[in-house]
């Protein structure tokens, strides 16, 4: 088992990164194996914030750990944070590593206000209902359908932050812009501050529905980063974000828009994060853009 | 310097000691070091590979210190480049031929040059020293003359349990056809970050833009021909992270000493070489510690050791993500040339003009007594 101190001060050790390296793998390590190793840890006790990386995501799903959690809820009380799947390319392709079920979750882990997970193949988030959970995270190169349902439905009344990666067909998002409108339509989540509908290839679309929804009117921090954003979806928002001082950032960085636009997005009299502008590609009479995740 | 050593190094010239650098003119390895043998105060003359390739034969002088630099390869096909790295070899080997008829010092030796162009050889050769180095899969099917297939590859990677390899054309340089493949045994997924592309007229050809495949369609032809080449298979670790970029080190080590060590900043893909635009970013912004850049420092030194008659190498290496144990990629006896020294103090060339300094005066004070 690897251990990989994110934060650390030699005496407290809030949060730590578990995982298995290729020779832990190879040598039949898994997520079987991983929760009894963290829970032998002597850095466990301590931490406010669990994180796990590479458990062999690839090749099976996290699952046990998930299981794990759930059947030694107890010693898993003082956890308030968790984040599943935290691996960069060189360790997974993102939409090869395969998720789990968290409908037992919610229930085993009542103390928890952020969970964040990597990946969306086999998520399945189930009925979302939680008293204390104030931020969700979903980064993945194509979120189902299913999934933003539970999302749409979830019972979280101190949710502050949704950050969901929305992503492309080829990879799992089998919606469209009605599906996020429907999201925001029918989402009951009275503390929300921070929204995020990021990482889409129809961005512009999405922008246009986050415009128009009810979120609008109490968001402090809006984020429509990591996708094919066009001097089209920046002409809504230089619109219509002065008609909501209540928001304070926005974040639509790696973007396409053309840096006219960006400058004048960038002279909104808010925090505005325009970088990384991305510049389209033609083949064949048709122009390509892509979102920041896509695999 | 002192008028006594004045004397003697003008000696020096006076009898035709030359420093020669065997490249081509209006690169940035011959200005740069042009550049840095002025400030020295001396001169070194360029032989041009055209020139050398023709007559084979170097500046009439009774004694010559020779740099070699490689030559230039226009043609972007990867199906020539073993023909390339044949007649490359040739031309050293004639190098080395020349150094038994006359006095001629390489500031590298040809033989090391292309010994460290073949990536399988020097591999084992670190190996053997008991130096890290990213392992190489070993085939247990050796069938089919030792030529790699691709279902071979993929039984291999199954049965080893390996999901991730680099696959390197044995004799190529600057990420010419290197490819980083990813195979889930279990689903049959594959993806593969290549710069080779398989062109409708010109066959595999490299290109300097990184690309993903993700359909074993387009994966499995373009596979196929880059195996065709003779390439190594290395196991792929992931690589330390900073700011959410991967990055290795290219440390450029001159007589046994580390002049330059950069990282290579890579956001998008696993490949990490410079000339696919990735980002170069001082080492010490990585906040790696003393004591890793000691163990990073002797294990170059130690490298070099391997390989007598190098002087000059670079050297790139790899910090596992978590532990940080460093490992040896590869090495280039012609590794030299790194953008972000030349634009700034030059250090790399600077210590070789010192080097060629040296040498004049060495033999001059020799040729003295």
């Amino acid at each position: 088992m690897q251990f990989e101190l994110v934060e650390e001060d030699n005496i407290n050790v809030s949060k730590q990164t578990y995982y298995y390296d290729y020779e832990e793998y190879e040598d039949d390590k898994g997520p079987a194996t991983m929760i009894e190793e963290i829970l032998a840890h002597d850095a466990f006790p301590k931490l406010d914030e669990l994180v796990i990386g590479n458990w062999g995501a690839w090749d099976g799903s996290c699952q046990p750990i998930i299981d794990g959690i759930i059947d030694n809820k107890e010693k898993f009380s003082h956890i308030q944070k968790v984040f599943i799947g935290n691996m960069d390319y060189e360790a997974c392709e993102v939409s090869w590593i395969l998720q789990g079920n968290y409908s037992k979750l919610w229930a085993a882990m009542p103390q928890l206000r952020e969970l964040t997970i990597k990946g969306s193949n086999e998520l399945v988030l189930g009925e979302i209902c939680h008293e204390e959970l104030e931020a969700l995270t979903i980064i993945c190169g194509g979120l189902p359908v299913s999934v933003i349902q539970s999302i749409q439905n979830a019972k979280l009344p101190k949710l502050k932050k949704l950050l969901i990666f929305i992503g492309v067909e080829n990879y799992g998002f089998d919606g469209n812009e009605n599906t996020i409108k429907e999201l925001l339509a029918h989402a009951q989540f009275p503390e929300l501050t921070e929204l995020g509908i990021t990482d889409s290839e129809i961005q512009d679309e999405l922008t246009e529905v986050v415009l128009d929804s009810k979120f609008m009117e109490q968001i402090t921090t809006l984020d429509l980063s990591n996708g094919t954003l066009t001097d089209k979806g920046g002409a809504l928002l230089l619109e219509k974000i002065p008609q909501y001082p209540n928001i304070r950032k926005l974040d639509i960085h790696h973007n396409y828009l053309s840096v006219n636009m960006a400058k004048k997005l960038e002279a909104l009299p808010i925090e505005v994060d325009a970088s990384e502008i991305e510049q389209s590609w033609a083949h064949g009479g048709r122009i390509y853009m892509n979102a920041l995740l896509t695999e | 310097m002192g008028a006594w050593w004045q004397d003697l190094y003008e000696c020096a010239v006076d009898r035709m000691r030359q420093a020669v650098i065997l490249g081509s003119s209006d690169t940035k390895r011959t200005i740069y070091l042009e550049k840095a043998a002025a400030q020295e105060g001396v001169s070194v003359t360029l032989v041009d590979w055209q020139n050398w390739e023709t007559y084979h034969d170097l500046p009439d002088a009774e004694e010559l210190l020779v740099k070699i630099d490689p030559p230039r390869w226009t043609s972007c096909s990867l199906a020539k480049l073993n023909q390339l790295a044949d007649g490359y070899m040739h031309e050293l080997e004639q190098l080395s031929r020349l150094a038994k008829c006359r006095a001629v010092t390489f500031l590298n030796e040809p033989s090391v040059i292309a010994g460290l162009l073949d990536k399988r050889a020097c591999k084992e050769r670190l190996q053997q020293a008991g130096l890290p180095v990213t392992e190489t899969i070993r085939l247990s099917d050796c069938s089919n003359d030792g030529k790699l297939t691709v279902e071979m590859l993929l039984e291999e990677m199954r049965r080893q349990r390996v999901h991730q390899v680099f696959i390197k054309p044995v004799m190529g340089s600057g990420a010419a056809g290197v490819s980083a493949l990813r195979w889930n045994a279990r689903t049959g997924q594959m993806a593969l970050y290549t710069c080779a592309l398989l062109d409708a007229d010109a066959g595999l050809i490299n290109t300097k833009c990184l690309r993903r495949f993700s359909k074993a369609k387009d994966i499995l032809p373009l596979l196929r021909q880059i195996l065709a080449l003779d390439c190594i298979i290395e196991r792929w670790y992931p690589k330390a992270v900073h700011q959410g970029c991967s990055y290795d080190l290219r440390a450029v080590v001159q007589e046994g000493k580390v002049d330059f060590l950069l990282a290579r900043l890579s956001k998008g893909g696993p490949i990490t070489n410079l000339h696919l635009n990735n980002h170069p970013l001082e080492i010490t912004a990585l906040g790696l510690s003393e004591q890793l850049l000691e163990d990073i420092a002797i294990l170059c030194r130690d490298c070099v050791k391997a390989y007598p008659g190098l002087r000059s190498a670079g050297i790139d290496i790899l910090l596992e993500k978590g532990h940080m144990r460093p490992r040896i990629i590869e090495m280039n006896a012609q590794g030299d040339l790194i953008y972000q020294d030349i634009y700034h103090e030059n250090v790399i060339y600077s210590h070789q003009a010192r080097m060629i300094k040296n040498w004049l005066q060495m033999e001059a004070l020799k040729e003295a007594l």
